[in-house]
């Protein structure tokens, strides 16, 4: 099978589940539907309706890590085509991959000294 | 007809999560219990809150679901049995259950509630924890393999088991997968007695029903893929091979299911620091140990 027809079959599958979800919605609506009441569709906040507004900014109090995990997520980018060759380049590879980690471990150390790993 | 078959097994394997979800957390093994509890939902109302961003509302479940059944459809139950074995997929697992995160944060999102919504913003900062210690010991696993072909993987297990070949691995993605499925204790989206079903709590009926089942299919991924890389897939003496994935598939799940129950709640900032303080020198140590294995030890 080509990738382009594997590719294919996942992307059925996708508009599948979709039809599946839809039908059994289909399914609940035949079965009954919503009743209008008042007080019904406020969102759960212990029984009041929500005093501030929801959508608002939030601090993201993890951006240190945030700021890691992208220098990793790179990493990990280089990290799959080199594992699948790795015992075929042997030696090579890992002395290759062991400088890249360490640079980055180091990286992941200095940001610990400076406070990056906790939250802000 | 192997799609086919690949799915039923997916429904009943998603079926039986649910059966030993109920058995961990209500104490009662029914194997009617989900069912009845299905159709309860599907006659329930399902309602929409006042001021929904409906797309998000509406899209959350369905991307949840998609992702568990796209992530189930690169792993093999036995030889030939797998809806795409793909060439890349141990990476497409990974871009796979990266949806994961997205469809959470429009569950919360959508309804326009708080509990939703601080839920659905827990869940990123729970993502950044866990995401490394899933992707990292994959590597560990596609350099002993030499491909990242899920079939090639569970067949480069022949000799030994990636358990007993790295075991620390082992550990650090089993712990990553239960935070990808939000299984207790690291279950800070729903958090149930704190955030009032946090990313459930505007979910009703059949919408619920959707969510509930998108949740076991993801529970049902995560343990088949720690089979797949870890516990020789298919492998194993004289049963079937479909019948030793599906034996140590529900093994795994119950271990998931019912093992994190005994440890308190970690909350996300004790979380995020573990894990980037242990859990990434550890994997980074496991990529080291397991580079020197694969280049000493031909197996």
């Amino acid at each position: 099978m080509t990738a382009l027809a594997q590719y294919a079959i996942l992307l059925g599958l996708t508009l599948g589940t979709v039809a599946f979800v839809y039908a059994v919605y289909a399914l609940a609506r035949v079965i009954g539907r919503v009743q209008p009441e008042p007080g019904k569709d406020v969102p759960a906040t212990a029984g009041t309706l929500s005093r501030d507004p929801v959508w608002v900014r939030y601090h993201a109090k993890y951006y240190g890590y945030a700021l890691l995990f992208l220098a990793f997520d790179m990493e990990m980018a280089f990290m799959y085509p080199w594992a699948v060759v790795y015992r075929e380049e042997g030696l090579v590879a890992l002395l290759d991959m062991g400088v890249f980690l360490a640079i980055l471990f180091l990286g992941l150390l200095y940001g610990w000294s400076q406070g990056a790993l906790r939250r802000q | 007809m192997t799609i086919a078959i690949v799915l039923l097994a997916v429904v009943v394997g998603a079926y039986l999560v649910a059966v030993l979800e109920r058995w961990s957390v209500h104490g009662q093994f029914s194997l009617s219990g989900p069912a009845v509890s299905a159709l309860a939902l599907l006659g329930r109302e399902s309602l929409l809150a006042r001021t929904p961003d409906r797309l998000f509302f509406e899209a959350g479940p369905i991307l949840l679901l998609v992702a568990g059944l796209l992530g189930a459809a690169v792993i093999p139950l036995a030889p030939g049995l797998i809806i795409t074995d793909l060439a890349t997929g141990a990476l497409f697992l990974n871009a796979a259950l990266a949806y994961v995160l997205v469809a959470l944060i429009m569950a919360g999102w959508g309804p326009n509630g708080a509990y939703g919504l601080i839920g659905g913003w827990r869940f990123l900062g729970q993502f950044i924890a866990y995401a490394m210690l899933i992707v990292m010991p994959i590597t560990a696993v596609a350099m002993r393999a030499e491909s990242l072909m899920n079939t090639q993987i569970v067949l480069s297990q022949t000799q030994l088991w990636n358990i007993a070949y790295q075991p620390l691995g082992f550990v650090l993605f089993v712990v990553a997968a239960m935070g990808l499925a939000w299984l207790p204790p690291l279950d800070l989206p729903s958090a149930p007695g704190d955030l009032a079903g946090g990313v459930e709590a505007e979910y009703t009926g059949v919408r619920l029903g959707i969510l509930r089942l998108a949740r076991m299919v993801i529970i049902l991924v995560m343990a088949s893929a720690t089979v797949t890389f870890y516990l020789g897939g298919w492998l194993g003496p004289v049963l079937p091979a479909w019948a030793w994935s599906a034996i140590k598939t529900l093994i795994v799940a119950a271990l998931m299911l019912f093992g994190g129950r005994y440890v308190p709640r970690v909350r996300e900032a004790r979380y995020l620091a573990i894990s980037w303080k242990l859990g990434i020198s550890l994997s980074l140590a496991n990529i080291l140990l397991v580079g020197v294995i694969a280049l000493v030890v031909p197996i």
